[in-house]
């Protein structure tokens, strides 16, 4: 039987896939075999010192005090309930290093996302869905947002200047002292070497495999375009 | 020929305890006090009233020095320091420093009581503003107020409506390296709450606490009373920051007991600053060659049932020199060090002519 205690909301009531008991403390057993998992969580003198500091707590039901009190009480079954949605909340700015016993929840939080995207979770594909375009460019160019994205459609609250920097993009872009930020496709300019370095890397570290399990489309997409520039190079991967 | 004298380095709560125990037992005392008044860091300080029961400060440590001077076999010596130290167990020779000059004299045990400092809540990672916001203060400069019975916002001379203590500042924190509870924080921080409260009976007091340890007898001395007769505020979360908003300060932590985020303005922001080695405990450890533990504090290796001994023989300490400690632990363990001490003695002296 599932001990359930009063802050834990049951799957069926919170709206979120149940999974076996065994399953959920795979999942936790995972989380704290991480090699950083040691150097994270020391333990909690429930101070509210990381609540205070995070912004995010300000704006969600979301508590980095929370975050570490669940995976200090080994609570499985609260773990789990907060790999649905309290991980995908945090913007992992880390103020809550501030913890005067040492302790990162943030970078619990990293190793819980890690744990969630390399078990394909639901929650991990429905909270990557929206960066796809940023996963997209990230991986195929090396640069994050570039200045073609910021529409004003896609971002309606940046003011009535966007209209005329998207117009005359390249112009502004131009305009800037450094020439590697002359671009409009990338962030800044990527060196045809540092690109194909940047394949490699993603192909032999796995961080490429990872995409599979959360966005197969994404996936194929990327496989093809850097099998494709590396084949250019006359490497075969 | 073993040495007949006791050497108290240091004329606070516990020194003073040691020394006249001492020199209660008929055993020439030298008590060397640094500064040059008796009483230690609650008169350097200014401490209005003693924690628990808030008895005005000044006249019980007078009175503790008297006890010390009336001695026929206790020699005083204010505005001296020990600068050198040699010889054996029952035989040291301890060099003194004073506006006189120099001197050398001879003693067979040695008592440290060199105490504590408050934490300096400007250092590393503290983030309360006490170098920046004139109305952010520390326990000690709240005590000075309350000796004059007037508490007041620095910035402006008026007092304040709102006043909150931030706990454990310089204390738990693994950042500093300060891992261990400096024991009296909450008491003191209590004991002010209630003295702010019955001076200024229309403002609102807040503690905001990680844990309150008010132990023991405190309890109902301290904690009871301030929340039942004097209204003051716990709150169990600890402030994140403090920002000036308009002429007030805003501090901003999480009420976890609550669940929610709070920010709440505040006329008077009150650090419950910890205790650490004072210069002197640090200068005198190295000096004397006694081991210190990873704090700077003097080890008592013979804890917890011999609690006052040293790493180094015919040497030994008492009060806040080995670590956090409340006046009735100071002045207890300065009693035990002048009985060990004494006992050393009288077995040398023993030894030496047998």
């Amino acid at each position: 039987m599932t001990e359930t205690l009063a802050h834990y909301k049951a799957p069926v009531v919170a709206g979120y896939p149940d999974v076996p008991l065994a399953e959920k403390q795979r999942l936790f057993d995972e989380i704290r075999g991480d090699i950083r998992f040691a150097d994270y969580l020391y333990g909690c003198y429930e101070c509210g010192i990381c609540v205070a500091a995070c912004p995010s707590a300000r704006f969600y039901d979301f508590s980095p005090r929370r975050i570490a009190q669940a995976a200090a009480r080994e609570d499985v079954e609260l773990v789990y309930q907060q790999m649905q949605e309290d991980i995908w909340e945090c913007s992992q700015c880390f103020s809550c290093l501030r913890c005067p016993r040492g302790n990162n929840p943030g970078g619990i939080i990293t190793i819980m996302r890690e744990v969630a995207v390399n078990n394909g979770m639901a929650s991990a594909r429905e909270a990557l869905a929206g960066y796809s375009r940023i996963i997209y460019k990230i991986m195929s160019t090396g640069t994050q947002v570039s200045p073609d994205m910021l529409q004003p459609d896609a971002f309606p609250d940046w003011g009535p200047e966007t209209g005329d920097v998207s117009t005359h993009l390249d112009l502004w872009r131009r305009a800037l002292p450094s020439e590697t930020l002359h671009t409009t496709s990338t962030g800044w300019a990527v060196d045809d070497k540092t690109l194909v370095e940047l394949y490699l890397i993603w192909f032999h570290t796995g961080a490429l495999d990872v995409i599979k399990d959360v966005d197969r489309g994404l996936h194929a997409i990327l496989q093809e375009v850097m099998e494709e520039r590396l084949e250019e190079e006359g490497i075969q991967i | 020929m073993a040495s007949d004298a006791v050497l108290v380095i240091g004329g606070g709560p516990s020194g003073l305890r040691a020394a006249h125990g001492v020199a209660q037992l008929g055993i020439r005392t030298i008590l060397v006090e640094k500064r040059e008044f008796l009483g230690g860091t609650p008169i350097a300080e200014n401490y209005a009233g003693l924690t628990p029961r808030g008895e005005p400060a000044e006249p019980q440590l007078r009175h503790m020095a008297e006890l010390v001077s009336q001695e026929p076999t206790a020699d005083v010596r204010l505005g001296t320091e020990l600068v050198a130290f040699d010889g054996e167990p029952g035989q040291f020779r301890a060099t003194l420093r004073s506006a006189a000059g120099e001197e050398t004299v001879e003693c067979g045990s040695v008592v440290v009581a060199t105490g504590f400092q408050h934490f300096d809540p400007g250092r590393e990672t503290q983030m309360y503003g006490y170098y920046e916001f004139p109305d952010v203060i520390a326990l000690q400069d709240l005590e000075s107020m309350l000796k004059d019975h007037t508490v007041v916002r620095p910035s402006n001379g008026q007092p304040p409506e709102r006043v909150c203590f931030i706990q454990c500042v310089g204390s738990r924190d693994r950042h500093i390296g300060n891992e261990y509870c400096s024991k009296v924080c909450c008491g003191v921080a209590s004991k002010e709450a209630i003295e702010v409260r019955q001076l200024l009976p229309n403002s609102k007091v807040y503690i905001f606490y990680i844990d309150m340890r008010m132990y023991g007898y405190w309890e109902s001395q301290i904690y009871w009373p301030a929340q039942e007769q004097h209204h003051v505020q716990y709150v169990k979360g600890i402030i994140t920051e403090v920002l000036p908003r308009g002429d007030r300060l805003l501090v901003r932590g999480e009420d976890t007991t609550m669940g929610r985020p709070m920010e709440l303005a505040m006329d008077l922001v009150v650090l419950s600053v910890g205790m650490e080695p004072s210069m002197g405990t640090r200068t005198m450890a190295k000096l004397l060659g006694v081991a210190q533990n990873k704090y700077g504090f003097i080890d008592a290796v013979g804890s917890p049932l011999d609690p006052v001994v040293t790493s180094r023989e015919g040497i030994f300490a008492c009060g806040a020199a080995l670590g956090p400690a409340d006046l009735e632990d100071s002045v207890s363990s300065g009693a035990n060090a002048a009985m060990k001490a004494a006992a050393f003695l009288r077995t040398r002296a023993g030894a030496v002519s047998a």
